[in-house]
């Protein structure tokens, strides 16, 4: 029985390592290989020793596709490839692919330079992993082999991101990685055509939440910095340097404009520089307006947003705004959890007098967004990741009463399995469609139409001929298959002259038909024979043999029945 | 634990216990559960419940019926587990019948919470944790755990599957260390009860149909027999084996994967395989009944076995041989003398594999190639190694994939057909070609392999990791070729490869794919650290264009290209491959000396990479005293320290202590330590007063950076200079003697209150110039063991700890719901 299974390592009722193993028509594929930030030993990364218990991981993946450069989706990508040995393709698009290496590195001196972790992947293993991907370009189906091909779909939620088709034959899988809905002030909207997959992958981070309205967010965010900064106070944005940075840096940059503010705005050197580097080499990622007015004024130079230089670091000042998640273990949970006195080096207690302000600005589609996907590609089931379970739950149960489909969400290293129809192509031969086009149907697309003929099976080809063809290039000869029934009538008078009333009988019901009384005594309608015959104990009892081909089925079982009924009276 | 811990583990206990409270994140969990792992491995778990009696009270709480989280619940029977790992603890927590309410068919087992795969996983490791004693072997028996895990051995949850059968194993180990020692009796009566349980599971699991059960029995096998060699291992064997013999007689060999593992683990314990059931005969047999893709991984194992009679491994290295010579036959070609080969031709079920779809195809050549690339190096491997046939087969393969093969069998060209373009083949194949340079051939051979290859890397469709790893193999080949003894340079044939290499590599030097550009630098440095001293080479690298554009590619606008063309340049200009026409005459119409350009790099590149390319190529050209450097070393150290000083990434400013350790190494003589950051006696004093030893040192203001670097943002940084300094402390400590310390001068207190002002992260005013008196005065007072251990932390251990934790998890309670879980 073909089927789709999907295995998630990482990400299943779970935020963070996204890891999904998908099997689809003996493909196997893995989407995303994402790392977990709330750990610092093995449990970082996916438990890869799942994907095969026996036999190397090159052999048994066929692909990986990463959907974006956040670490949590490609975090374990030069350890899966370097360290631990896939040597396959890796598939991302272009601006994940540039960008991809500056978070690696970036995480990379985290992990060795402020932990002091030893037995990290190096940078040469994130070139060596780096050199082994295949940049894709949005909705370019890219062949991984002769059977399987995948196409990329903008995904909105950071630059590069893209939600990734599967297809191998008919089958096909949507995973979505992680995507917006909505356009933002730097990128566009997630969008994907009507392609009807399988079983769609969606995450699920905001699975119970309706977002508020943007605008609403954004001026209580410029209202609060206003306020501070107004006050002669600052404001510390402690976000991360891709992505939202983007996002804020135009929104601050456009509020001072159009404010005529004089306060200066830094933003750290270093990542954030490089990331806005990027954004301007992949200005045809961004949404339509920046793209539109980027020959005029490219709206990653910023007028207002200098680089912040160490020298001008003193007392950051009454307010800090978080515009993300912080995981447990960092100062920045320490903070927004509301601790008030922090413990440094040394057994020194700082005391947090600054405002707190938290806000999210994550681009992750809300449930209403999810929804809108759902029908939008319309697939035949659902499979619900990254996302907290309880969330997860009650979404499923509204998918599944709003498209009629059936929602899993398992959790990781559970398998759900999804029986599949494939359909195969069947090649018809000239002659029958000649025959089928003689009765003046044309053939339509739209309309499903009924069609004998013979399936032959050859050299892995399936095709439809006419019966006669069929017995030619088979070389076989013709068999004629007859059903036979039997029926008794009560007439005690001879063979001949029951055959007589038969055939008299049949003449006045089936006027349609060709009723012929043969010499040999025996009766025809079109195929259907009927003779007559004594029977061995009661003479007063005729035998009708009754046999028709499957041809004259019907005819046969309609002609069966009226003779059990009996001969009409008058004629006797 | 810490008093501070104590007090606040029975407000968390609470929250934990509060099914109002939702727990922010299941790390949170795994990190608490860590820190008792911790206690309880340095102590006595049966105090902790005793002094923290709000821990028996959570374990208590959660077995009453409310909407408690899963996570919570999973936590608690790991924990429980984790306590009664000590039979004193397990004892404690049996009085209160806790243990059979936790893990018995009163607790979770029965309700609706047992439908979460993590509880099923947390009931699994918490029993993993408890079975330590043969009080717990008691407590499974009676508790009908065991009859649990077998059932959750075919869990949808791969994960409480896995760790089901582990237990299995774990239990069946356990129980049997209380048998006396020696060979305990066959007699199924005789062994322990829970022992009995599990083998008689695994027989009837064996004697199954169902091809999952049977996969289940024979992995559990597989992990005993892996783990543990103790006698009655033997006596299990000798009693399962006929069973395991009787999957053979299947056909198709049921769960033929594990059946592999399983054979093989036994093969590899010393005691199961001499012992007298048949062990050669069932792999023999096991080897012919599998199909060809199966048996490799068996044919694999069997070849790298260190004793195994000689006729299954000549059986085990035809079969892993098989495809390679089907391929040979196909494509007309003799398999040679060797009679491996030869007896593997006929094969028809390997043709039938190789032809049946193009999958199929790949899939086994690419795994008979990883095989046999396994089976290369390995002392054990087969002698006489057929290494001409395999050569051929690989050049061949390489062949077909291209289309340059023409082969006239029919099976020929159905494979030609199939492997047409197959980049997995290519890369299999070229990494198997590479591994075979570690011998030779005949020369007609090698001409053939560096031809395809060359065929590679011309080839227009060859893909960027097609052409990585064709650089790779081109070079392992080039380095085995034949060489004169006691001369290292390339034999006149390898030099003919090489100069039609060389306009190749021109060509890749140019590809639009960085990816290309880059692995052809790569490979350019591999060449010239090994024959950029031979005269043949230098001859045929300065006749072409290679120097000149590895030298644009300074200027690449990928970050990665740029760096390795600063390698190669280095390593280039290292070996007088790359000469700059200085000529001070028309100093308006000169180049650029390439010292200025890395310097350039060095100073303005936006990345990374490329500076940190240039520190490695400027520290070596130091150590071997570079024409550029040692022109003026002082100026140039001064300027590239200055540079690095600057530097935002870490890892230039690490280099930089890296080249002022090799400077310092050169100014104050040599070191007969091979660690310069082992701080050990020193055992060569400077030849002149120590005070002009330091002299250059101090006008090159290392002492500058390397104080600076003492209280850098990043951590390795600061400790790559502690080491420095309090190496230096060492060396000048025994000769210092003689110079006049002016530890009360102004100058010291200067220094010392810059350094004070750099802790505290002040980036402050240069110091100027030094005196060394100064200079060994502020080495003496800074206390660099302290800072050392300071640094020997990570920056978030202060987050890490088990109190921090603690805090974090009670200051969430209430803050979730505003600020719900996000993430990136």
């Amino acid at each position: 029985m073909p089927e789709i299974r999907v295995t998630p390592l990482g990400a299943g009722q779970d935020v963070g390592r996204s890891c999904i193993l998908v099997s689809i028509a003996g493909k196997n594929v893995m989407l995303d290989c994402g790392m977990h930030m709330g750990f610092n030993d093995d449990r970082r990364f996916p438990d890869f020793s799942y994907i095969t218990r026996n036999g190397r991981l090159t052999d048994f993946l066929d692909c990986v596709i990463i959907s974006h450069f956040h670490l949590d989706h490609c975090g374990a990508l030069p350890y899966f490839s370097e360290m631990v040995g896939y040597d396959g393709p890796i598939y991302m698009t272009h601006p994940t692919q540039a960008i991809c290496p500056i978070l690696l590195e970036d995480y990379r001196k985290i992990a060795v330079d402020k932990k002091g972790e030893a037995n990290f992947f190096t940078s040469q293993m994130i070139k060596d992993c780096m050199k082994k991907v295949v940049a894709v370009h949005l909705h370019q189906t890219v062949q991984v082999d002769d059977e399987l091909e995948i196409k990329a779909y903008y995904a909105g939620h950071v630059l590069g991101a893209a939600m990734f088709q599967i297809k191998v034959g008919s089958e096909s899988v949507v995973y979505t990685g992680d995507y917006n809905m909505t356009p933002d002030r730097h990128l566009g909207a997630a969008w994907i055509d009507k392609c009807r997959p399988n079983l769609l992958i969606t995450e699920s981070t905001y699975a119970t939440t309706i977002r508020d309205s943007k605008r609403c967010r954004e001026r209580d965010f410029l209202k609060k910095v206003h306020e501070a900064v107004e006050r002669g106070g600052k404001v510390l944005i402690p976000v991360f340097a891709l992505g939202r940075a983007q996002e804020l840096c135009i929104l601050l940059e456009t509020f001072w404009e159009r404010m005529n503010l004089k306060a200066p705005i830094y933003f750290s050197t270093g990542l954030t520089e490089k990331a806005n580097h990027y954004y301007k080499l992949f200005i045809t990622w961004t949404n339509q307006k920046i793209r539109k007015t980027f020959v005029q004024r490219n709206m990653f130079e910023f007028k207002h947003i200098k680089a912040f230089d160490r020298a001008f670091a003193d007392n950051p000042g009454p307010m800090v705004i978080m515009p993300g998640y912080c995981v447990q273990g960092t100062v920045g949970h320490k903070i927004l959890s509301g601790q008030r006195k922090l413990e440094m080096e040394g057994r020194q207690v700082l005391e947090v007098k600054m405002q707190v302000e938290y806000m999210s600005f994550s681009a992750h589609a809300d449930a209403k967004g999810i929804m809108q996907l759902v029908g939008q590609a319309e697939p035949e089931s659902v499979l619900l990741v990254h996302g907290e379970a309880k969330k997860m739950e009650f979404l499923k149960q509204k998918i599944e009463q709003e498209f009629r489909v059936n929602c899993y969400m398992p959790a990781n290293g559970e398998t759900v399995t999804l029986p599949t129809s494939p359909s195969i192509p069947v090649g018809i031969s000239l002659g029958l469609l000649k025959r089928e086009m003689a009765q003046g149907l044309l053939p339509d697309a739209k309309k499903p139409r009924l069609l004998h003929g013979t399936l032959i099976m050859k050299d892995s080809n399936f095709r439809l001929v006419s019966s006669e063809q069929a017995l030619k290039e088979l070389g076989l000869a013709e068999h004629q298959l007859r059903f036979t029934c039997r029926v008794h009538l009560h007439d005690p008078r001879k063979e001949q002259e029951t055959a007589m009333r038969v055939y008299s009988h049949l003449k006045s019901v089936l006027k349609d038909h060709c009723v012929q009384h043969l010499p040999d005594g025996s009766v025809t309608v079109e195929s259907i024979l009927i003779q007559a015959a004594a029977h061995s104990e009661d003479p007063g009892t005729k035998v009708l043999l009754v046999s028709w081909t499957y041809q004259d089925e019907e005819l046969g079982s309609y002609l069966t029945s009226l003779l059990k009924k009996g001969l009409p009276q008058a004629s006797s | 634990m810490d008093p501070e811990c104590s007090q606040l583990l029975p407000a968390l206990c609470a929250v934990l216990a509060d099914p109002r409270q939702p727990v922010a994140d299941d790390t949170c969990l795994e990190k608490l559960l860590d820190w008792f792992k911790t206690i309880t491995k340095a102590g006595s778990s049966l105090l902790l419940l005793q002094e923290n009696p709000c821990l028996v009270e959570l374990l208590c709480h959660v077995l009453k019926p409310q909407d408690l989280s899963s996570r919570v619940l999973s936590f608690s029977l790991r924990l429980a587990g984790v306590f009664a790992a000590q039979e004193d603890c397990f004892q404690y927590l049996q009085q209160g019948e806790l243990l059979p309410r936790l893990f018995g068919e009163p607790g979770p087992l029965g309700g609706a919470a047992w439908t979460a795969p993590s509880v099923r996983s947390g009931w699994i490791q918490g029993l993993r944790s408890l079975a330590q004693h043969p009080s717990a072997l008691h407590f499974l028996a009676d508790c009908g755990a065991v009859d649990t895990i077998f059932s959750l051995q075919g869990d949808s949850s791969l994960f409480v599957a896995s760790a089901a059968g582990q237990l299995l194993v774990h239990i069946l180990g356990l129980s049997m260390q209380g048998l006396a020692e020696g060979h305990p009796s066959l007699q199924a009566g005789d062994w322990p009860v829970c022992a009995q349980k599990i083998v008689g599971h695994i027989e009837e699991s064996l004697h199954s149909t169902a091809v999952p059960q049977i996969t289940q029995a024979l992995n559990v096998l597989t992990t005993t027999f892996g783990h543990c060699h103790d006698p009655w291992t033997q006596v299990l064997w000798v009693r399962l084996s006929p069973l395991v013999g009787s999957l053979l007689e299947k056909d198709p060999v049921p769960a033929a994967h594990s059946l592999v593992d399983l054979l093989l683990s036994v093969a590899r314990s010393p005691g199961l395989s001499s012992s007298s059931c048949g062990l050669w005969e069932t792999l023999a047999q096991t080897l012919n009944h599998l199909s060809p893709t199966q048996a490799g991984p068996l044919a694999l194992g069997i070849l790298k076995l260190q004793d195994c009679p000689q006729v299954l491994r000549a059986q085990a290295f035809v079969i892993l041989l098989q495809p390679l010579a089907c391929v040979l036959k196909a494509t007309g070609q003799d398999p040679g003398p060797s009679d491996v080969l030869d007896s593997a031709t006929g094969d028809s079920l390997t043709v039938d594999a190789l032809l049946s779809s193009k999958a199929a195809c790949v899939g086994l050549l690419c795994r008979t190639l990883a095989h046999l690339e396994l089976l290369q190096p390995l002392p054990q491997r087969p002698c006489p190694w057929p290494q001409e046939p395999l050569l051929g087969a690989a050049v061949t393969l390489l062949q077909l994939c291209r289309g340059s093969a023409s082969p006239a069998s029919d099976v020929g060209r159905h494979l030609c057909a199939l492997l047409l373009g197959c980049v997995r083949v290519q890369r299999a194949a070229l990494d198997f070609l590479g591994t075979l340079s570690q011998e030779t051939g005949p020369q007609e051979l090698v001409t053939e392999v560096f031809a395809v290859l060359l065929e590679y890397l011309r080839s227009p469709d060859s893909s960027p990791t097609v052409l990585k790893k064709a650089f790779q193999a081109t070079f392992r080949w080039l380095l085995s070729s034949p060489k004169t003894p006691g001369c290292c340079d390339l034999e006149p044939h390898a030099l003919l490869v090489l100069r039609e290499l060389l306009p190749v590599l021109q060509k890749r030097l140019c590809s639009p794919c960085w990816e290309v550009r880059d692995s052809g630098l790569e490979f350019l440095t591999q060449m010239t650290r090994h024959w950029g001293g031979q005269a043949g080479f230098r001859h045929a690298l300065l006749a072409s264009e290679v120097p000149k554009l590895t030298e644009q590619l300074l200027r690449d606008p990928e970050s990665y290209v740029r760096a390795s063309a600063v390698t190669v340049m280095g390593q280039l200009s290292s070996q007088g491959l790359h000469v700059t026409p200085v000529s001070p005459e028309h100093p308006g119409g000169q180049q650029k000396s390439l010292l200025v350009e890395l310097l350039h790099i060095l100073s303005t590149d936006s990345e990374g990479f490329p500076r940190r390319a240039v520190m490695q190529v400027f520290t070596q050209w130091l150590r071997d005293h570079h024409a550029d450097v040692a022109g003026d070393t002082e100026q140039f150290m001064a300027r590239v320290l200055q540079v690095a000083s600057q530097d935002l990434d870490w890892e230039v400013r690490a280099q930089g202590l890296e080249l002022a350790l090799v400077f310092l190494e050169q100014t104050l003589g040599q070191f007969h330590s091979h660690c310069p950051y082992a701080v050990t006696p020193p055992v060569a004093a400077p030849a002149g007063p120590l005070a002009q030893a330091l002299q250059p040192l101090c006008r090159v203001r290392l002492f500058e950076f390397a104080f600076r670097a003492l209280f850098d943002c990043d951590r390795p940084v600061a400790q790559k200079s502690c080491d420095l300094l309090l190496f230096l402390r060492a060396k000048t400590a025994s000769s210092s003697g003689s110079l006049q310390e002016s530890r009360s001068g102004p100058d010291v207190a200067s220094v010392e209150a810059a350094l004070q002002r750099w802790q505290a992260g002040d980036q402050g005013q240069p110091l100027g110039d030094l005196e060394p008196e100064v200079v060994l005065a502020v080495l003496r007072s800074v206390d660099l063991e302290g800072l050392r251990g300071a640094l020997a932390e990570g920056s978030d251990h202060m987050e890490k700890s088990p109190q921090s934790l603690l805090q974090d998890m009670l200051a969430t309670v209430g803050v979730l719901g505003e600020n719900e879980a996000d993430c990136y």
